[in-house]
């Protein structure tokens, strides 16, 4: 029995420390008005309130496929994918509204194949992964102590709380995607569930009370998209008055689907990713919404994530 | 599911020992049992058929071999006529099926490990097959035949029940990278069904925390610089070549000791006592004497159940003999060490991969043993007359640096691509000798200076629990005896070094698991 008090005292002081170390190496940027848990859990909350150009909201085939960082580099615009695997619309949705507290963007590009996942089929990892990203902010932030601990050392490498990333997972895997007619026309359309479509109408007038432009987008994707989906989405997309962007009907982005799929089509890797980050950086050129930012001081943390960011891709 | 996995730490294991300690004495084995192949099936999937196959046939086969001897002994009990006449006709039997045995188990290792290599030798390129091989079958084929030996040997007796051999070979912790376990060794603890209790797990959980301190710490920050040093060594100076085989000695060393702490810390927690791999190996003077403390389970293993039978049998002592008639003693004793040495290596190379590198970096351990035996009494004499004593502690570190030097040369030939860039690396180190932008990639290939301040700081905390335990002194026995206060800001300091300076997430890449691959 004393064995067994010793080791509940042991477990709660670790979990004291535990909170202490996270929040200390926590982003500070806006950790007094989230909260750690909640910067921890999305990931744009590190970023400076208002400084995002556009946000592209989705699940893995976002995170895949569109790198903020290209787009800054090429473009000078700021974007930010926030993507999690397996997304599912509600939570999508609440991510909205993080979004739209924290941030004004003027595009928000909103990843088709979220309309057609059901809260019900939610899979087995996506509960573990929404506590760990959420409970663990010390996981994520570990290295954080580099800000810290020796902090007068000048090195040449230097990690801080700059997120250089900014949503995206580079990926440089391949293999190759073989199911190239699965765009087959057909004139049966795959509609978005009831449920969704509710979600999605919710979705559309948070944006338009914030005058935000909302794009529906569907990324190349030979797995889990086919021109029943592309019906169901237009429809979905007329119906609320939503721009929709196809980018699978007659390959427009010419995606070599040999090379540039991580996973036998199912998402693109960091070479078809190039391709699909400038068609968006090129569509954001085209509204002339958008200043290139690349030269303006208070974007310079951008050009200092790039550098480290590149470093980063270069290694593995 | 690696060892290191969280998958492995968090979720298995724990679960693992709530079952194993609310169920009653008699089903605790039968659950580490499941676990075990619960465990493996993970990792090999259906492969887990060729080490149900081996085990099946170490159990009949010990089984045969023990009615036979059981034959035997009636025989000898029962009849009058010539007793070396029966135990000759038994004994031929039993090496049968000892024989037997052997070649059906070492035909799937052959198999799934060296047969594209022979393929490759003599050209068969076309034919070769790719295939995945079972995960840890070069350990659990040497404990099979080690069994095997040991029941011919009547070391101990054959195992009736199946089950007890089946928890032997499988056993979670220790399938993938060993240790090599005996099955006198583990028989007694690893079937008893001990309960856990609060000192070992404590002890056990403490030996897992010191484990993944070696590896996340160190042998995962290192990775990224060893990787790109050795896969695109032409564009880096002498110096860089040489750091990055400094740097992976230290990265094997940290993974594969760092590996075995997790299994016997993860064995300790069921009671289960596991021999030790690693015995402060870089405290070594030479070769030989590293070879005892570096991977010792394997070591032994083929001291006794390759070199002995070699250096004993009818052929070496022939051999020797006749040189001890030509020449001496001391040449014969030497020769029949050479032969035996010889044979071992040339096994141990191969058991570490198939590959001409691999051979060549036990022919290179072998020549160094040897030129150790021959040379060894001249140093002594050399020493005595020059009053030189080899125990004064300045002597004795010239001596164990002169050994890391050759450890070094010896793994950058492990971790080369082939034998053809291992000797460009060699060649490397000393016609491109040059610090000219020696710093800039000393700082710039994944690792910073405050990568290097706190690996140095781990490193010297592992030298001077490496220097207590050369003294004997059980750290863990003398943490225990003291106040709670200091004991666990210990617990809590180890812990969160691991997670806040533990070298994972965005821009590391942990190290795969070395030893599984062999």
């Amino acid at each position: 029995m004393k064995n067994f008090g010793k080791s509940i005292l042991f477990v709660i002081i670790f979990f004291v420390l535990f909170v202490a170390f996270s929040f200390l190496l926590t982003p500070q940027e806006n950790i007094k008005k989230y909260g750690m848990f909640k910067i921890s859990s999305y990931e744009i909350l590190e970023e400076k309130e208002n400084t995002l150009d556009a946000i592209v909201i989705g699940d893995s085939l976002i995170y895949s496929g569109i790198s903020p960082m290209e787009i800054w580099h090429n473009y000078g615009y700021t974007v930010f994918d926030v993507a999690k695997s397996a997304e599912l619309i509600d939570d999508a949705y609440k991510s909205f509204e993080v979004v739209i507290a924290s941030q004004h963007p003027k595009i928000i590009f909103f990843e088709g194949n979220v309309l057609y996942r059901e809260s019900k089929n939610k899979p087995w990892f996506y509960v573990y992964q929404e506590l760990y990203k959420t409970y663990f902010p010390i996981i994520k932030y570990h290295n954080n102590w580099k800000k810290y601990l020796f902090s007068s050392l000048n090195d040449s490498l230097e990690y801080s709380r700059l997120n250089f990333y900014k949503g995206f997972k580079y990926i440089n895997k391949t293999a190759p995607g073989k199911k190239l007619n699965y765009m087959e026309y057909t004139d049966k359309i795959k509609k978005v569930p009831r449920e969704n479509q509710e979600t999605f109408a919710k979705i559309v007038d948070l944006c338009q009370k914030n005058d935000v432009e909302l794009i529906l987008i569907s990324t190349p994707n030979m797995k889990s998209w086919n021109y029943s989906k592309y019906l169901g989405t237009k429809e979905l997309a007329e119906q609320n008055n939503v721009i929709y962007i196809d980018l699978n009907i007659g390959n427009p982005l010419k995606i070599d689907w040999k090379t540039e799929s991580r996973d036998g089509g199912n998402h693109l890797n960091y070479k078809g990713a190039l391709k699909l980050s400038n068609y968006i950086g090129e569509y954001l050129k085209d509204t002339n919404l958008f200043k290139d930012k690349r030269n303006d001081k208070a974007y310079a943390s951008w050009n200092e994530a790039y550098a480290i960011y590149k470093d980063m891709n270069n290694k593995q | 599911m690696s060892y290191f996995s969280i998958l492995y730490l968090l979720a298995f294991l724990p679960l693992v020992i709530i079952i194993y300690n609310i169920l009653p004495r008699k089903i605790r084995p039968i659950i580490l049992l499941i676990a075990s192949f619960i465990f493996y099936f993970i990792y090999s999937k259906w492969l887990v058929i060729y080490l149900l196959l081996s085990i099946l046939s170490i159990y009949l086969a010990g089984l045969l071999m023990k009615h036979v001897n059981d034959r035997r002994d009636k025989a000898l009990n029962e009849e009058i006529e010539d007793k070396k006449k029966i135990k000759t006709k038994y004994k031929n039997i039993n090496k049968l099926i000892l024989l037997v045995t052997i070649i059906f188990n070492v035909a799937f290792l052959f198999y799934f490990k060296y047969l594209n290599f022979f393929q490759s030798i003599f050209h068969l390129k076309n034919k070769i097959i790719k295939h995945l091989a079972p995960i840890g079958i070069s350990f659990y084929t040497l404990e099979a035949l080690s069994y095997l030996f040991d029941i011919y040997h009547e070391k101990y007796k054959a195992e009736k029940n199946l089950l007890k051999i089946m928890l032997y070979l499988s056993f979670f912790p220790t399938i993938v990278e060993g240790p090599i376990t005996r099955y006198n060794e583990v028989s007694d603890t690893i079937y008893a069904g001990d309960k856990i209790t609060y000192q070992g797990f404590c002890y056990g959980a403490q030996r897992i925390l010191y484990g993944l301190f070696k590896k996340m710490i160190i042998a995962d920050r290192l990775n990224i610089f060893v990787k790109i040093v050795f896969q695109d060594y032409v564009r880096f100076s002498g110096p860089i070549v040489f750091l990055g085989a400094i740097f992976y000695t230290i990265l094997l060393y940290m993974e594969f000791s760092g590996t075995m702490d997790i299994v016997i810390g993860s064995a300790e927690i069921f009671n289960i006592k596991i021999p030790e791999n690693f015995r402060q190996p870089f405290f070594s003077k030479n070769i030989a004497e590293f070879w005892s403390r570096w991977h010792i389970t394997l070591g032994l293993w083929f001291k006794e159940y390759i070199f002995y039978p070699v250096s004993l049998s009818r052929v070496v002592r022939k051999i020797t003999t006749f040189v001890k008639k030509v020449f001496n003693n001391r040449v014969s004793s030497l020769l029949m060490g050479a032969i035996a040495l010889f044979v071992v290596w040339s096994l141990n190379g191969l058991w570490h991969g198939a590959g001409y590198q691999f051979i060549f970096y036990g022919y290179y351990h072998f020549t160094l043993i040897l030129l150790g035996n021959i040379f060894e009494p001249t140093i002594i004499n050399f020493c005595h007359k020059l009053k030189i004593n080899r125990e004064n502690i300045f002597i004795k570190i010239i001596r164990i640096v002169k050994t890391w030097f050759f450890i070094f040369i010896g793994e950058l030939f492990f971790n080369a691509s082939s034998l053809k860039a291992g000797m460009q690396m060699l060649k490397r180190i000393f016609t491109h000798f040059t610090f000219h932008s020696f710093n800039k990639y000393v700082l710039t290939l994944g690792l910073d200076i405050k990568d290097y301040i706190i690996m140095a700081i781990a490193l010297i905390v592992i030298f001077i629990i490496s220097i207590l335990k050369e003294k004997n002194v059980e750290v863990r026995d003398s943490l225990s005896k003291k106040n709670i206060v200091l004991r666990w800001a210990c617990f809590y300091l180890l812990i969160f070094s691991i997670i806040i300076f533990g070298a994972y997430g965005d821009g590391y890449a942990p190290v795969e698991p070395i030893y599984a691959d062999f």
